[in-house]
Formats: structure tokens, sequence, C-alpha cells
């Protein structure tokens, strides 16, 4: 912490809360405090990192392959609930949204020249800071409304196509026009219902390897419209 | 040896469902995140549900951790020490939740992510740092972190009172930062 950091007794405090030290009624209120002031958060970060320093000395040690397996069947076992856990962080809101935008479509999208779309899906950031509609007719014809954010400066936003524990399948670069409309490979749109779509943030062009290079900005799944 | 750079690929792979980035970072990590709990709970039952935990909040939680800042080694061993130390609190006193809470805050920034640019200094530093405190203050920092003693308990083991072993500690923290951002 230099210069403008926080007092020293919000610096010590942070501390005492890295360690797991303050007693309850003083965690919760550093909590509550740290919640509202950023370089709060920032100087209990800084600690949180340094100390993370010290595991160093902590000789590693194998766990029992049970584990593995034990976690692989509570991530991965039952096909429902393993989509359940793995997407847990945002299927909640994205079954609203899901039903707005089949609303939305519903009532606006379908003109005499747009073919019907038959899936939809919102590809949404957690914070809602990057939200692409995408609507998918039969004959293959993604098309891609983005309503919030965009690619970072110099960087390009990737859309991927997965399914299940496949590895992802790019569907191509974004273009940085707000509606996009994209071909789904002839192989993968059997396949379309019930995947997931996800944008990850790529190097102009497009991931140069053939997989996500860069952060997930956005995800969301493919449901009936 | 896995590096930073191919950890922290591993994890940004977890919200896009990749197993095999999973199965990569478990077998490149369980390790020394297993130490870091057994250390903690020093005791292998407890410490083997506790690393199942904690694989499975890092898949849930990987969406996130690019919020917070922090190096994805330190992200991994913060989340092993907490649900430790949640799990030695639940077993000693059923009052102490307050470290639940301590996950929300590493993926729950406050306002104004961007600004947090964490200015933490690296793992010489603190290796010296730590050098240039008498030896039983930095044992009982040591403690608090890699054992997840409480004041009372540090206090106990360095036989000194437990208002003496705060003021010890409180200081230790102040030198530790003086020293950290010379």
């Amino acid at each position: 912490m230099s210069g403008t950091g926080p007092n020293e007794d919000d610096m010590i405090r942070a501390g005492e809360y890295a360690l797991g030290l303050l007693p309850d009624d003083e965690a919760e209120a550093f909590l509550r405090d740290m919640r509202a002031d950023a370089e709060l958060h920032a100087a209990y970060l800084a600690w949180v990192e340094e100390f993370a320093g010290l595991a160093e000395e902590v000789r590693p040690e194998r766990p029992p392959e049970r584990v593995k397996k034990k976690i692989q069947a509570e991530l991965f076992g039952a096909p429902e609930r393993r989509r359940l856990f793995g997407f847990g962080w945002w299927s909640g809101g994205l079954v609203a949204a899901l039903m707005l935008v089949a609303l939305l479509f519903g009532r606006d999208f379908i003109g005499p020249d747009v073919p019907e779309p038959a899936l939809v899906a919102e590809i949404a950031a957690e914070d809602r800071g990057l939200v692409i509609n995408a609507s998918y007719a039969e004959n293959g014809a993604l098309r891609l409304e983005r309503s919030a954010g965009a690619a970072r400066e110099g960087r390009a936003l990737e859309l991927w196509f997965i399914e299940g524990d496949n590895a992802p399948v790019s569907l191509g670069v974004l273009p940085e026009t707000r509606e996009a409309e994209l071909t789904v490979p002839e192989e993968l749109r059997p396949r379309m219902g019930g995947a997931v779509l996800a944008v990850s943030d790529e190097p102009p062009g497009g991931s140069p390897t053939g997989a996500p290079t860069g952060d997930v900005l956005a995800v969301g799944e493919v449901s009936d419209a | 040896m896995a590096t930073g750079a191919d950890i922290e690929s591993w994890i940004a792979k977890l919200p896009l469902g990749d197993r095999k980035a999973f199965d990569a970072l478990y077998n490149a990590t369980s390790a020394k995140l297993f130490g870091v709990i057994l250390r903690v709970l020093k005791d292998r039952a407890a410490s083997e549900e506790v690393l199942q935990e904690v694989y499975v909040k890092i898949w849930r939680n990987a969406a996130r951790y690019k919020a917070n800042g922090l190096s994805p080694m330190s992200w991994l061993i913060t989340i092993a020490r907490n649900a430790a130390l949640d799990r030695l609190r639940k077993r000693k006193s059923a009052a102490a939740e307050a470290s639940e809470t301590l996950e929300d805050t590493l993926a729950d920034p406050a306002p104004g992510p961007e600004a947090l640019a964490i200015a933490a200094a690296g793992r010489e530093a603190l290796v010296a740092c730590f050098g240039e405190l008498e030896e039983d203050r930095g044992a009982a920092v040591r403690g608090a972190y890699l054992d997840g003693l409480s004041y009372a308990e540090l206090a106990e083991r360095h036989d000194v009172p437990l208002n003496t072993m705060r003021t010890w500690l409180r200081r230790s923290l102040i030198k530790l930062r003086e020293c950290l951002t010379r």
C-alpha cells in the first residue's frame, strides 16, 4: 500500500481479518466496511496475496485417489446435476432472462422476412456488462444482437459452441457491429438445443489456438424460443 | 511443474465446462492444497472432505476469479485455507461463522474493481520481512495463518496474556506492512 492507502488501523484490521483473528463482531463490522470501501478491500487482498506466500513452506501431500473420484462424482456425476452444478453461478438469472428474451422475440422479431427463431439464448456477463441476444433458425442462421458491452480495446469477441464435456467449438469472431449473423456449421446444428454459447476475450482475428485463450466474458444456454 | 500461467489458463477454462482443464488443475495443485488443509486440521479424513469442498468451490467460482486480482495460486491457497479454517472453527465453536464470508469477499469485490490494483509484495520480500520480525512474533503470525490459531490459542502457545498477544500481532502487521511497502 503506498501513498494514499487506508489508515493504519484499517490496514491492521485488514491483516487480522485476513488471518481470521478478528472476533466475530469485529469481523462482521470489518466485512461491512470493506464492502463499501474499495481501498479497504484492496488492503485486505494485498494481505491475502502476501500471506498465501507462507504456504510455500507447507509440504505438499498427495491426496488419495478417492478424493478426486468423489469430486468428479459430485461435479459431473449425473447429467442433470452436472449442468446445474457446473453453471450454477448463472443459471438462476438466466432462466428468467431467457423467458424475457423469448417474450421479446415472440412479440417484436417475427416479421414476414425473418425465419421464425427456433432457439434463443441470452449470452450475458454476470454483471450484465456484456449482453448478446442470440436467435437461431433451423436453416443454420444465428442472429446476434449485442445490447450491452463491446470488445476490449484492441481485442475481439469470439463466440463458442459448447456441448456437454466436449471442447468448445468456435462459431467465429463477432464483428464490431451491434448486429451480426453467423452460420452454424451443419454438423453442430442438430445439437444446438441444450448447447451453451459463450463469448471470450481474444486477440484480433480470434483465438490463435482454436480453443479459448482469454477470459470468458459471457455465457448463455440455448433453449426453445 | 505447472507455471502460474498454466494454472491461470486452466482456471479460465473452467466456466466453459472444460473438464480436461479441471483435471490438469487438480493434478497440479491438489497436493499443495491438501498440505495446506492438513496443516490446519491435522486430521486426514476431515482434510479429504474439505479438499473435496474446495475443488467444488473452485469449479463453481472460477468465472469470478479474474475480478479479484489475486495470483492464481494465492486464490487457490486462500480458498483452501479458509475452508479448512471454517471447518476448524465449526468444530471448536458453532458461533464462529464469520470466516464463512471470506469466500464472498474474494469473489465479490467492493465497488470499482478496476481500481483494485493489488499492491502486494512478492514472495522474497515476504521472507525478508518476516526475517525482520522477532522470532516469536513471526511465529505467531505464521501460527495464525498456517495453523489457523486464534488469539487465545496463540496466547497459550506463546505463554503470554491474550491482550499482549493481540498487541504483538498488530505491531507485527504494522512492521510487515512497512517492510513490504519499502
